[in-house]
């Protein structure tokens, strides 16, 4: 089948949604700019090779690209020190047909707190995105509501995802009632497309079939869209069902991308949908084209793949969810513990049943950093008896005695009473209500107990029952941007600054970085950006603002004193760049910072310490605000450095004729002790 | 002065002032000879000398003012004349006598006339009897005290001026706001005087707002030919430093023009001036009044943008009488025709002016047309932190003020690039776009009251600076290996 285009950047909502609706078939949304790269390769996947698939991309006849959000936007700024900004204003140019969409957390957005409504509406209204996939860990749709309000009055697609999970509460009816608050709180069927989110890949095909159908014969006008990690191994035939059931847009990805936790191949997929009769909206051979674009770089992220290799139909019942794979085995690696990662995915699989919740972003780090604590904590008291032991502990509880915690010995009770007492934060405000409301009701009393102690009946009943929404005050936004100008030195622009209302740290070391790297992270090839060059004439040649430019490596000199002269011909002109190792000595110069620290306005010599009517200054010497208290020379002309209010010399930190830095530390002075007297005045 | 061929020249001086001056003595066919102090072994002007000498330390008094070793120098590389260049000993009246003791010519005016001028107090007695306006004021201060009584009795009001009597190029001049700054200023413009120029006699006088710096560059020879070269405009100044120079002046109309450029050459006939020389004027736009500032006894920073306009090298002129020959033109031929502009690229931060000295790692400098460049540095020198902040004259020329900002703006946006120290490039840039500057508008005050202004059109980001960005991220990453945050 041809492509159509069935949707454009600026096209209107209600435009796209009929376009689908008139649509024979299915249309993909590809996720290899996004998740494909999140499920597998730890979201490392550069700009600068996924914006080779661009091309290919505008002319594929995809109802969109996956390009945006998730963690993708938090990795981008930390690791591979990328603004989601530019990414998208890069997209932009490169595949001008494409909708792009994001993955966005409906209080959370792409940052890890729930944010005050102020934010979410400052941040929304300013990301140039087309589709916004929204979703709720707890499916509390009430959360959704000022992402959907900014979105659909802007005239971008909102697209409300469901999260999905199979278990025994997640029935039919339950769904339903999420979609009808869906279906409200979108003013009806006519200006979104609802996603079925099944994170984890757990959706077997009948069960897939089920839902879809029951949600189609209540709205059949509803356009639906199933997302679908390929985890458990039955990604494809759960996609074929959903499709026959009416769904009309399935998550793809390159065959060349794909491994084991993210999405099914799209070659694949195209294939085994038009065999079973149902048409696809794709232009093959550029889908072909793409995935062998895609195999050309993906060899250079073998080192971000998983640890755990293969699909993993266990995660029916631990639920980890594909986005979520890479990143926690490397966490598991990194502490050491990867040995006890199928304990741990054990213990997922019963805690999930005592706390019910969606296992997706914020719930699945939740899940995951609970679960992984407990289990850390008995391996470290009681080896691996212990672990097996709290195993036993808890299928007892879930698997034997149906969750009803009475029916526990006495021993086994004051056990679980502690097993949540040393769980994170995040954990006990998800018991209080903090994120909303839990999508089948609270947990029993004793995980109060065990996570509060003596207090759990007085946390219980602080349980909010709000929306974050409407429990969290306006933030203001005039004093976080002075902090961020504070911190930088500089007036942010817009972007600085959501990137710093997301993740303040990593964002301020990203715009620390590109001060100093300027846009390497944009520029050089994947290879060069992991290793450097690594061979006399070695080279890497790039554009920069439309002019070319070549970098080539001519030698390495051997580390002296902790150094490195590198020898490089930057566009034929040879440069000695020096780089300092970890071991290079640090004659670092103190610089003044705090308020009672005098430090030097002007590069220049030190050439009186004190001032004439008095004198050298020395330590416990009072001077008074305004007093000289020394003079610099620069290029012959005098500056008096005086003191900034009363004080007591702590410390003098430079001595006569020093040549002193601007900013450096000339002294540090102390309030003035008032038992300290007599006061000594200076002599006139 | 009886007639006496100058053989080779010593050039008592560095940087700048050296090169420019050895440029002229190389068109005449007179060999030099250049003195430095320890850190200036490699400087530029050593290197372009046909000899040099060393003389002495890095401190100034050691090496650049200390006459002894100088007129030593001159007598052992057998040169018969000393340039002073500008700064330094050139307005030293004990320098330039012993200069002519030594048996040596001086290339400058004569000892007696610096020294009357280089006193301000005097100078400015001069200036009065020769019926040209000064700034009302109090000579020869003792203390802070006699100022507050001058001005209760004068009704002078802050801001004042305090300057040492023998300061000069913005050195021991200290501008004075409030009451309770005096006695500091008092004490820093002494202090300044001492060490700069070994006297601390001070004066005072009422600040003139909005002033506009005008000097006039007149050339007298030992004939009595006295020939004025039109004005220049200097208003452009921080810290009482100038850093933007043109000619003609955007400010003057012809009249006034006419009226100051006669008043300089009045003066300069009647104290018997010789060799090149400036009469420089605070002018006051609002009333369109001149008054007197000082007589710069030698060659200034600024003289290239009168030698742009006029086609005249003064330089040459000042050598030409020194060898006691007449002027060889009149004031009839001097037909400026053109406008030229001048911006000093000191080494130092372009935000707070804070000198930046080290290494000139890399300098790149593609004039093109109508654009003249005077400079001390090459890649791979050094910016001593000893010395002025003056490494580079960029001047421009057009038919008219607008081209000459034109290819000043050129040059300064791409044509010049330096890495290693900071200039004030960025500043200098931001200042011949800006609204007023273009339209002429501004007074001695602009860069103060614009300052914030002009930062904030800084161009933060070139194509270059960006590229060697990555340089170093692929010098760390090819000697360091994959790092741990990747």
């Amino acid at each position: 089948m041809k492509n159509i285009i069935i949707a454009k950047p600026g096209m209107t909502p209600k435009k796209i949604i009929k376009n689908i609706r008139a649509l024979k078939g299915v249309a993909f949304t590809s996720t290899g700019m996004r998740d494909a790269g999140q499920s597998d390769f730890k979201n490392r996947i550069r700009s600068y090779d996924l914006l080779s698939l661009a091309p290919l991309y505008n002319e594929m006849g995809l109802f969109s690209a996956e390009c945006h959000g998730g963690a993708r936007w938090h990795v981008g700024v930390m690791n591979r020190k990328e603004s989601p900004f530019e990414e998208i204003d890069l997209l932009r140019v490169a595949m001008p047909n494409v909708l792009t969409q994001t993955l966005i957390r409906e209080t959370n957005l792409w940052g890890y707190r729930p944010y005050a409504k102020n934010i979410i509406e400052y941040v929304v209204n300013r990301v140039d995105i087309d589709v916004w996939r929204c979703f709720s860990f707890l499916n509390d749709i009430r959360n959704m509501r000022t992402v959907a309000e900014c979105v659909m009055k802007r005239g971008r697609l909102f697209e409300p995802a469901v999260s999905f999970t199979q278990s025994n509460w997640a029935t039919d009816k339950y769904y339903l009632g999420v979609v009808k608050d869906i279906v409200d709180l979108s003013g009806g069927v006519d200006e979104i497309v609802l996603c079925i989110k099944d994170m984890a890949g757990v959706g077997s095909p009948k069960r897939i079939y089920e839902l879809v159908d029951t949600i189609k014969q209540k709205y059949p006008d509803l356009v639906l869209q199933y997302h679908r990690h390929a985890t458990d191994g039955l990604a494809l035939p759960a996609m074929l069902a959903a499709a026959q059931a009416g769904c009309k847009i399935v998550d793809v990805q390159e065959d060349s991308l794909t491994r084991f936790f993210g999405q099914a191949p799209i070659l694949a997929a195209h294939a085994y949908f038009e065999e079973s009769g149902i048409p696809v909206n794709l232009n093959r051979s550029l889908a072909e084209a793409s995935s062998q674009k895609a195999r050309k770089w993906i060899g250079e992220y073998d080192w971000a793949e998983s640890p755990f290799k293969g699909f993993d139909h266990e995660v029916v019942t631990h639920r980890m969810p594909g986005g979520a794979f890479p990143s926690s085995f490397e966490q598991a690696e990194n502490g050491g513990f990867l040995h006890l990662m199928p304990s741990i995915l054990k213990v997922m699989s019963l805690y999930n049943r005592i706390v019910r919740y969606m296992d997706v972003t914020p719930g699945s780090q939740i899940t995951w950093v609970t679960c992984s604590g407990i289990v850390n904590l008995y391996d470290k008291e009681r080896g691996s008896i212990g672990v097996e032991h709290v195993i036993e502990l808890l299928n007892k509880l879930v698997e034997e005695k149906d969750r009803k915690f009475n029916l526990m010995d006495k021993e086994e009770q004051e056990e679980l009473l502690l097993l949540f007492r040393n769980a994170p934060g995040d954990f006990k405000n998800l018991l209080l209500g903090a994120y909303g409301l839990l999508p089948v009701g609270w947990p029993d009393d004793w995980v109060y107990e065990s996570a509060f102690g003596d207090e759990w009946k007085k946390k219980k009943k602080e349980r909010k029952k709000q929306s974050p929404l409407d429990a969290l005050k306006n933030e203001d936004l005039k004093k976080l941007r002075k902090e961020l100008a504070e911190k930088l030195g500089d007036e942010p622009t817009d972007e600085d600054f959501i990137l710093y209302l997301m993740h303040p740290k990593d964002a301020l070391n990203m715009l620390e970085f590109r001060e100093k790297y300027g846009e390497t992270p944009l520029l050089l090839p994947t290879k060069v950006w992991r290793e450097g060059l690594k061979t006399p004439g070695d080279n890497v040649a790039f554009e920069h603002w439309g002019k070319p430019y070549c970098i080539e490596l001519v030698s390495i000199g051997d580390k002296h004193e902790g150094l490195i002269h590198v020898v490089l011909r930057v566009n034929n002109k040879t440069r000695v760049i020096t780089v300092e190792t970890p071991d290079a000595k640090k004659s670092e110069i103190r610089m003044a910072s705090l308020s009672n620290e005098v430090g030097a306005p002007i590069n220049g010599t030190a050439w009186r310490i004190g001032n004439p009517a008095r004198g050298v200054l020395k330590v416990g010497d009072i001077v008074h605000k305004g007093e000289e208290v020394a003079n610099l020379e620069a290029m012959k002309m005098e500056n008096a450095i005086n003191a900034p209010f009363e004080g007591q010399i702590a410390e003098v930190c430079f001595g006569l004729n020093d040549t002193v830095k601007e900013g450096q530390l000339l002294y540090v002075l102390e309030k003035v002790n008032e038992r300290n007297t007599p006061i000594a005045e200076p002599h006139p | 002065m009886k007639n006496k061929k100058i053989e080779k020249v010593l050039i008592a001086n560095r940087g700048v002032p050296a090169v420019r001056i050895i440029h002229t003595c190389k068109d005449l066919g007179i060999p030099t000879t250049a003195v430095y102090s320890s850190p200036d072994r490699l400087a530029s002007h050593v290197l372009m000398a046909d000899s040099a000498v060393h003389i002495g330390e890095a401190p100034p008094i050691q090496s650049y003012l200390n006459m002894e070793k100088i007129i030593d120098a001159a007598k052992t590389s057998g040169s018969n004349a000393i340039h002073p260049g500008w700064g330094f000993l050139a307005e030293n009246p004990d320098f330039a006598q012993k200069v002519i003791d030594a048996g040596l010519i001086w290339i400058g005016p004569t000892p007696d006339v610096i020294r009357v001028m280089g006193d301000k107090i005097q100078a400015k007695k001069l200036a009065l009897k020769a019926n040209v306006p000064t700034i009302p004021g109090l000579s020869d201060v003792k203390n802070v005290k006699e100022i507050r009584k001058w001005m209760k009795d004068d009704h002078v009001g802050f801001p004042i001026m305090i300057k040492a009597a023998s300061g000069g190029g913005g050195k021991g001049m200290v501008k004075v706001e409030k009451s309770e700054e005096l006695e500091q200023a008092f004490e820093q413009t002494r202090s300044e005087g001492i060490k700069s120029f070994g006297d601390g006699q001070l004066l005072v006088e009422k600040y003139i707002e909005k002033g506009r710096h005008i000097e006039v560059q007149v050339v007298a020879d030992t004939h009595g030919n006295v020939i004025h070269l039109y004005e220049r405009e200097c208003t452009l100044q921080r810290r009482n430093q100038k850093i933007i120079e043109e000619a003609p002046s955007p400010s003057l109309n012809e009249d006034i023009r006419n009226e100051i450029c006669f008043t300089a050459n009045r003066l300069m006939r009647e104290i018997g001036y010789t060799s090149a020389g400036t009469v420089e004027f605070l002018f006051d736009s609002a009333t369109s009044k001149y008054f007197f500032l000082e007589v710069n006894t030698r060659l200034q920073v600024e003289h290239g943008v009168t030698e742009l306009i006029t086609g005249l090298d003064i330089v040459s002129i000042m050598i030409d009488i020194a060898q006691g020959k007449p002027l060889s033109f009149d004031k009839a031929a001097i037909h400026p025709n053109r406008w030229a502009l001048e911006v000093r690229l000191n080494a130092e931060d372009p935000k707070n002016f804070s000198p930046s000295f080290g290494t000139i790692n890399r300098m790149r400098l593609e004039p093109g047309p109508a654009v003249r460049v005077a400079q001390s540095v090459y890649e791979g020198a050094e910016v001593p932190p000893y010395y002025d902040s003056l490494m580079m004259l960029i001047m421009s020329t057009g038919r008219d003020r607008d081209h000459a900002i034109q290819a000043m703006d050129r040059t300064l946006s791409r044509n010049v690039r330096i890495e290693g120290v900071k200039t004030l490039a960025p500043l200098l840039l931001s200042i011949i776009r800006h609204k007023s500057f273009r339209s002429g508008d501004f007074s001695t005050r602009f860069i103060e009251e614009h300052m914030d202004e002009l930062i904030s059109t800084f161009r933060d980001r070139n194509s270059e600076d960006e590229v060697l960005k990555i340089a170093q991220y692929v010098a760390e990453i090819s000697a360091l290996g994959t790092q741990e945050w990747m």
